[in-house]
Parts: structure tokens; sequence; C-alpha cells
């Protein structure tokens, strides 16, 4: 029973933690203007963090070690920097863009500008890594990010026409160009396989010290919990094909992804939906952040983590709060934090192979994984999925210049 | 170095006021500024009709991106040099339906500020009116 009831809540946190900013702002976006044309990309990226996930959970469990730390074991140095410097990158500006994401679902609900919050934000999250323990964190803010499931059911408030919804899946808007459909696919894939996800997944069941026999929970959030978070996704982009493209509004800002669960539900759902984006975004937060201490810690080979001291991993919690800072100030400047997360997503998705690649060679490596190495079918997908990324990855960067940032 | 720094401030002043080519071209930048005034009034025209339903911080929030984001889109397409006479025309035309639609967000921005709006519904109509009328402009000059 007491198994059970941690299966339970490690699946209902991985639902609450799979929507972040970058979901959010993209799933909008896309819904307000190519309705559920490109519902398919969610599920191609839902099925790709699935696959990378579970290989990534699999490496933690049975090697004991996450998978940046086996980065540059098993790529090399040269090519292990590489790998870091673009996930730190994009890290550090997916970071800033779920600070700044945190901050403005506060001026939602105080009416206070998003900057005043943006120190606070950053403050409390580094408290927030420092003092609490990693299961705790992880749990709650998975938890209350659950609130967000307010837009699935605003949805069904709404009353959509399913018929039209339904006819939308094979025929996009004839308005839009071929580019900007593909611009946006790329995006919509970047926010569903963010590449901290990953590090942070691998990380987090070093922390929570996973063996062999956790496999089945692992598997169980990630088989599960992300599909289910997926399925959030596709509910704020239906929320957004049924109120606002009928309209022509076209969605640039947080305020505007929030009013459909107050048109269908009221000031409750208006409520729920911004505690919920507060939640999904500072949880976020504190997990990119995680990340970049991860990554950098582990490539250098110091101590990292929350399960020892803090004076015992001092070097990583010094990269953590530099980070941290550097995001911080980077929105300060007052850049526009949707801005940010739509480009997060576009250089995210130039990087994705390098984030997925050397999953799936550790994953089908027996030195490190025994008799747990991946199976046909896991190779096939894997390998059907790196040709993908890396299709997505040359693409993204000429689609963003040629169609002006999907204007 | 001072002349660096000349060409550098010239740089980004005429970047910030991208110039037409020509009428197509200041025409199809008139047709966008109007489709994205469009996009912004008829969110506002949404979120007023709504206005039971939402917080006052809320509202004042996002009433205050939408007149920002029209104000912005008033200078931007302002600061365009038309091309031609006849370009001159369709200038005052988008130029008058966004600085319209600027001034009514800004006055339910007041009003927000102070209390709650006071006629929702008639709000609601004007803002319709100055949004059909950006968005037919929009369509017509795609």
């Amino acid at each position: 029973m007491k198994k059970l009831l941690g299966v339970t809540l490690g699946i209902l946190t991985a639902i609450g933690g799979f929507v972040d900013i970058g979901d959010l702002v993209a799933n909008s976006l896309v819904g307000a203007r190519f309705g559920m044309s490109l519902a398919w990309v969610v599920i191609v990226g839902v099925v790709g963090i699935c696959l990378f996930a579970e290989m990534s959970g699999r490496i933690a469990a049975v090697s004991g070690r996450p998978v940046f730390d086996l980065v540059r074991e098993r790529l090399g140095p040269r090519t292990g920097l590489t790998n870091l410097l673009a996930s730190f990158a994009i890290n550090l500006l997916t970071l800033a863009a779920e600070i700044g994401g945190a901050a403005l679902a506060l001026e939602l609900a105080t009416g206070i500008d998003y900057l005043v919050w943006v120190p606070g934000v950053a403050l409390v999250a580094w408290l927030v890594i420092w003092r609490v323990r990693f299961s705790t964190m992880e749990r709650v803010f998975g938890l209350a990010g659950l609130a967000l499931i307010v837009f699935a059911v605003a949805l069904w408030q709404l009353g959509p026409d399913w018929g039209e919804l339904g006819r939308q899946l094979t025929s996009p808007p004839e308005s839009e160009g071929a580019p900007t459909y593909w611009y946006y696919a790329i995006a919509l894939l970047g926010a569903a396989m963010t590449p901290y996800e990953v590090f942070f997944f691998s990380s987090g069941g070093v922390e929570e010290r996973w063996t062999r026999r956790d496999l089945g929970e692992a598997r169980a959030n990630v088989f599960i919990g992300f599909p289910l978070g997926g399925f959030l996704s596709l509910a704020i982009a239906a929320c957004g094909a049924t109120l606002f493209l009928p309209h022509g509004i076209e969605v640039g800002s947080l305020g505007q992804m929030a009013l459909p669960a107050a048109v269908g539900l009221g000031q409750v759902g208006l409520v729920a939906v911004i505690f919920g984006v507060f939640a999904a975004t500072f949880g976020a937060t504190l997990e990119t952040a995680l990340s970049s201490g991860y990554t950098i810690s582990q490539y250098f080979g110091w101590q990292w983590g929350k399960f020892v001291r803090p004076r015992d991993a001092s070097r990583f919690h010094a990269t953590l709060l530099v980070t941290l800072i550097i995001a911080t100030a980077l929105i300060l400047t007052t850049i526009d934090p949707i801005k940010v997360t739509e480009y997060s997503l576009i250089f995210s998705a130039v990087a994705l192979p390098l984030t997925y690649l050397p999953v799936l060679m550790i994953a089908n490596d027996p030195d490190y994984m025994g008799v747990h190495v991946n199976g046909r079918f896991s190779n096939l997908l894997g390998t059907l999925y790196m040709i993908l990324l890396l299709v997505v990855s040359v693409a993204a960067i000429p689609l963003m210049i040629a169609t002006k940032a999907g204007q | 170095m001072r002349r660096a720094l000349a060409v550098l401030a010239a740089l980004a002043v005429t970047s910030c006021s991208s110039p037409a080519w020509d009428h197509h071209d200041y025409a199809l930048k008139a047709g966008m500024t109007a489709e994205s005034a469009a996009s912004d009034v008829e969110f506002v025209r949404l979120a007023v009709q709504h206005e039971p339903d939402l917080t006052r911080p809320y509202l004042k929030t996002v009433l205050t991106e939408a007149a920002g984001s029209l104000s912005s889109l008033n200078d931007q397409f302002g600061a365009v040099q038309p091309p031609s006479a006849s370009a001159d025309a369709m200038r005052d035309q988008v130029l008058g339906l966004t600085q319209e639609a600027a001034e009514q967000v800004q006055d339910l921005l007041i009003q927000v500020r102070r209390d709650r709006i006071a006629d929702p519904a008639g709000a609601a109509a004007a803002l319709g009116e100055v949004g059909a009328e950006l968005r037919a402009f929009g369509e017509a000059h795609r």
C-alpha cells in the first residue's frame, strides 16, 4: 500500500512537473494561431521525452551515476565540453525564462510589476534549494503544478466544437505559410523535450538513491506521468484554439494565456491558473538552477548534489548561485521573458542531438548497463529520434531567420 | 572611436524605424500593424466582456500590456516613412485607428486603476467597432 502510494505520488508529481514556461508559451501561442494542427508534435515530443527520460533514469538506477557524469568519460573531454557549453547556455536561458515566468504570475496575482518580483523569486528559489530536502521540493512544486489541470476543466466548460477541433488536427489555417508552421513545430518539440528535464531526471535519480529495484517506479513516472503532462499541454493548446483562434488573437503574454480559465470557470479558474503557472514556473526555476549546478559539477568531477552537506559540495552550490544571479540579471535588463522563452525553445531544439545522443550511447553500453542495456525496440526508436532531432537541429536556425522568429 | 560610435548610433536608429522599399512594402507593413493591433483590441474586448470573472490586478496587468503594445505599434509604424503621396492616406488611416484603440484601452485602464469598468458592455461594443475596422484593413493589405 505504501509502495502504491509512493508510485501514485510520483506520477502526480511528474504530471505537475511536466509543464513549464516553455510548454505554457508554446502551446498557448500555437493553439491560438494554428488550432490543433500541431497537436501531433506534442505527441511526438512526449514519446521522445519518455524514451530518453526512461533511458537516463535507467542509467542512474543501474550505474548509480547521472548521465552527464558519464558523458565526459564515454565521449572524451572535448566532445563533453561542447556538450556542456551548449547545454549550459540553453539551461541559463531557460532558467531566466522560468524566473521571469514566476514573476509574471505574481504580477497577475497582485498587479505589481513583474520586475519588482524578480529578485525575490530568485532569492526564495536559492533559499529553497539550500534548505529544503530534494524529495520535498520536488513533490511540493510538482503537486502544486497540478493546478494547471484547470485548463482541461476550463476547456470542457468553454464548450468547444469538438468536431472543429478534430478537423483542425489535419488542416492548418490557410493564412499561415509552411515555414511558419514548421518553425512552430520545432518550438513545440523543443518545449516537450527540453534538455534540462533529462539532466534533472537522471541527477534526481541519484539524489534519491535509486537502485535497480526502483526501475519500476521510475518507469511509472515516465510512462504514465509524462503522457498525462502532455495531455495538459494539449488542453492548453485547445483552450487557445477555442477562445482565441476564432477572434484572430495572437497570444504573446502569460496574462493572455490565463484568460480561457477565467472565461470557462470564473474567478476560481483564474486564481487556480495563476497559482498553477506560479507553481510550474517556480518548480522549473529550481530544476533548471539545479541542472546548471549538476552539469558543470559532473563534467569537472566535483562533489555535487543536495544529498551531501553544502560544505561538502561548495563548488556545486557556488555554480548554482552564480547561474541564478546571471539569469536574474538577464531578466532584470527588462528583456521580455516570453521572448526569452521563445528563443530558448528554438536554441533547445538546435542542441537536442547533443543532449540525447550520449544518453542513447550510454544506455547501449554493456560496460555501464550490464543486462539493462537497451532492447531492440528502444534502439530502433532511439535511432529514429536521433535522425529526427538532427533534421530539427539543422532546420531550426534557418527557419528562425526565414520567418523572422515566427512572425 | 567616435566615428565608430556615430556609425553604431546611426545603425541603431535606422534599425528601429525600418524603411519601406516601395508602396507595396509600406502597405504590407500597414496591414501587419493593423492585424497586430486588432489582436490586442480583440483580447481586451474579450477581457472586458468577462470583467466580472476577472480579478482587478489581473485586469490591470493585461490592460497595461495591451496599452503598451498598441502604443508601441503606433510608434513603430509612425516611424516608417511613407514612400509616396498615396501612402500618406494609408498612414493616416492606420495611425488613426491604432491611436483610437490605444486611447480606448488607456481609458479603461484608468477606470480599472480607480475601481472597476463603469460600462463593460458599452466599452466592449466600442472596442468591437475599432477592432473590426483594424481587422478589415489588415485583411485588405495582406
